[in-house]
């Protein structure tokens, strides 16, 4: 008997998997768990991670889609919104009651309609346009202001090194 | 027995005539669950939600999934008519579909021959009829649909149109409620047909796509249904563990675990009890509910840390999602390699540049100065978004393009990667402590492709 979380996972699944949106694709790493899944974006055309392909990780809690799940890139991705560790830290992935960072809008917050797909998507935006109010990494974010040219080497850097270039 | 479940849902429409049933089918599933509308009620914001389903957002954060304003269980309202709009829709299903299905695939083998003839003096067109095939086919439909082509849909309710029913290979009609079946299915929906009584009154409300769901799901048999008398919220604060356990024990639920475990269990029961008031017809059981906080134990409460079952693997061909991932992440992977080479030698100029900057700047030990932002950059770093507006536009554009409109991942014109290309790539995944190089986990999307990735995207593809 499954739980009303892996059953409403599994729809995501299969309409990620007949219908995704472009540059991503998502599924579970076994079809035995559906609580932890794997994605891979691509890097938004025009930006300095052009031609990349990030993969992450999504660890959904029991409570899925009453909470929201947390997301880890598996390369470095130098970027304001994401900490040194690879985590996440866009709105979407906050619950409406909980809120670090203050100057979110509720509404931009996670909330059981939300989906993995609105996820990936506001990802690949964030990748595009980095909100550097409140950033999970202070440096990345400080050199993303300030040296915008060392920002973009370094992002470069990293596609290419994830890509064994 | 055959187990071959699916569950359904409204992408079943997809590689059929009638794709513009996505969306109806979409509006007639509660946003939180994905389900079709189980007790459907409205919200005093006017948004509607299963019973249960808004019973414990409101439960989590006291607000409307939909639109964030304050709701309160006590509020909600039985929403008659979507209850009665998805029980006919569910009724209709199973017959529309497949014939909406069929009349794809005769329209998709008319329009193979044609394109059989094209191709015998035109090459360039096998490519673009792989890619385009579904799009382009999706918006001919859309196009007949509102032509006005005929589409008949039958009506459940004629129990005299045995004649219209297309007779599909394989396929056998239930001795009781007349549905048509896989032969394999027939065993199993036998275990759970509604029969002759439902079939006749025609009011079932799990109709006749009920062999498609778990059984769990779908009996309701005829046991005393639970007074609808709801159950109040407690003041769990107020109370001690002691008074709790006993509110439980009266209740008939159990009461084992912390305080904690407690108050969620009664949460739960109170969703599920509550949530079957707003029942009209075949109102659970008792005995049904207990089940039902017995999954919840399971999957979410005292128990939780069991694996979850492995339900699903028998409602999905595992190994067909699973290469067509593995194909979609080796396109994008071989995608990538292939730009990245294109644009290697001017990007490796840069980046010399770039190097020899840095180290002159070391060598005269200034240290950086930042650019004050008003300067115009040199024309050889890009800075594409800043302060581009048309630009950004045309990302956040294609973002909900992407949104909208299903587009299928681009892959790519190079040969397949090889063995050793795409054992670097995985490789380059490690740059950081990875816990999917682990020998152990099993990463079926990595895997190497069994067939050369078909080059489908060639007449599209932007060198
Ligand atoms: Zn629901
Ligand atoms: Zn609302
Ligand atoms: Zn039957």
């Amino acid at each position: 008997m499954a739980s009303s979380a892996s059953k409403r996972l599994f729809k995501e699944y299969k309409g990620l998997s007949s219908d995704a949106p472009e540059g991503i694709t998502a599924g579970p790493v076994t079809e035995d768990d559906m609580f932890l899944w794997e994605a891979l974006i691509q890097g938004p055309e025009g930006t300095p991670f052009e031609g990349g392909v990030f993969p992450a990780e999504l660890k959904f809690p029991k409570d899925y889609p009453l909470a929201p799940p947390s997301m880890r890139f598996l390369v470095d991705v130098w970027h304001p919104n994401v900490y040194p560790n690879g985590q996440v830290c866009i709105s979407i992935l906050h619950p409406p009651g909980d809120d670090p960072n203050h100057y979110e809008q509720a509404s931009e917050r996670w909330s059981p309609i939300q989906s993995v797909e609105k996820i990936l998507i506001s990802v690949m935006s964030m990748l595009a346009e980095p909100n550097d109010e409140s950033p999970a990494n202070v440096e990345a974010a400080k050199m993303w202001r300030e040296k915008r040219a060392d920002y973009e080497k370094v992002v470069r850097d990293n596609v290419r090194k994830s890509l064994g270039l | 027995m055959d187990s071959s479940f699916e569950l359904p849902d409204s992408t079943d429409w997809h590689a059929t005539s009638l794709p513009l049933f996505e969306p109806l089918e979409a509006a007639l599933r509660c946003e939180v669950c994905k389900e079709f509308y189980d007790n459907p009620v409205i919200t005093s914001c006017s948004h509607t939600f299963c019973s249960i389903c808004i019973r414990r957002c409101i439960s989590t954060d006291g607000k409307c999934p939909t639109c964030r304003a304050a709701c309160q269980s006590d509020k909600l309202l039985p929403n008659y008519a979507m209850r009665e709009i998805v029980s006919k829709f569910q009724d209709a299903r199973p017959k529309a579909l497949e014939l909406a299905r069929k009349d794809k695939e005769v329209s998709d083998a008319s329009s193979e021959s044609k394109k059989r003839k094209l191709g015998d003096t035109d090459i360039e067109e096998e490519p673009a009829r792989q890619t385009r095939s579904r799009q382009a086919r999706t918006q001919s439909r859309r196009r007949e649909g509102t032509n006005g082509m005929p589409i008949e849909v039958p009506d459940s309710e004629d129990d005299g149109d045995d004649s219209f029913e297309p007779e599909v290979e394989g396929h056998v009609k239930c001795p009781a409620c007349k549905e048509s079946m896989l032969d394999a299915q027939l065993w199993h929906h036998l275990d759970v047909c509604p029969g002759l009584e439902n079939s006749a009154v025609g009011r079932s409300t799990r109709s006749s796509a009920n062999n498609t769901y778990p059984k769990s799901l779908q009996s309701r048999p005829k046991e005393p249904s639970p007074a609808p008398t709801r159950l109040p919220g407690l003041n769990y604060a107020m109370m001690k563990q002691n008074a709790l356990t006993k509110k439980l024990q009266d209740l008939g639920i159990p009461t084992w675990g912390k305080k904690d475990l407690l108050i969620r269990r009664h949460t739960e029961w109170m969703h599920l009890w509550n949530s079957n008031c707003d029942a009209v017809e075949n109102r659970k059981s008792k005995r049904e509910l207990l089940r039902e906080l017995e999954v919840w134990e399971k999957t979410q409460g005292g128990s939780a840390n069991i694996a979850e079952p492995k339900v699903m693997r028998k409602d999905f061909d595992g190994q067909a999602h699973a290469s067509t991932h593995k194909s979609q992440f080796d396109g994008l992977i071989a995608n990538a390699k292939r730009k990245r080479e294109a644009a290697k030698a001017k990007k490796e100029e840069e980046t010399n540049e770039d190097r020899e900057k840095e180290e002159a700047r070391l060598n005269e030990g200034i240290p950086q100065i930042t650019e004050p932002e008003a300067i115009p950059q040199p024309v050889d770093v890009v800075h594409p978004y800043e302060g581009n507006e048309a630009a950004l536009a045309s990302v956040r554009e294609k973002v909900e393009q992407a949104n909208r409109v299903g587009t299928t991942l681009p892959s790519t014109t190079s040969p397949k990667p090889t063995l050793e290309e795409t054992r670097i790539a995985s490789q380059a995944y490690q740059g950081m402590p990875n816990p999917f190089g682990s020998p152990t986990r099993k990463v079926p999307m990595f895997a190497l492709p069994a067939d050369p990735i078909v080059d489908v995207e060639q007449s599209t593809t932007i060198q």
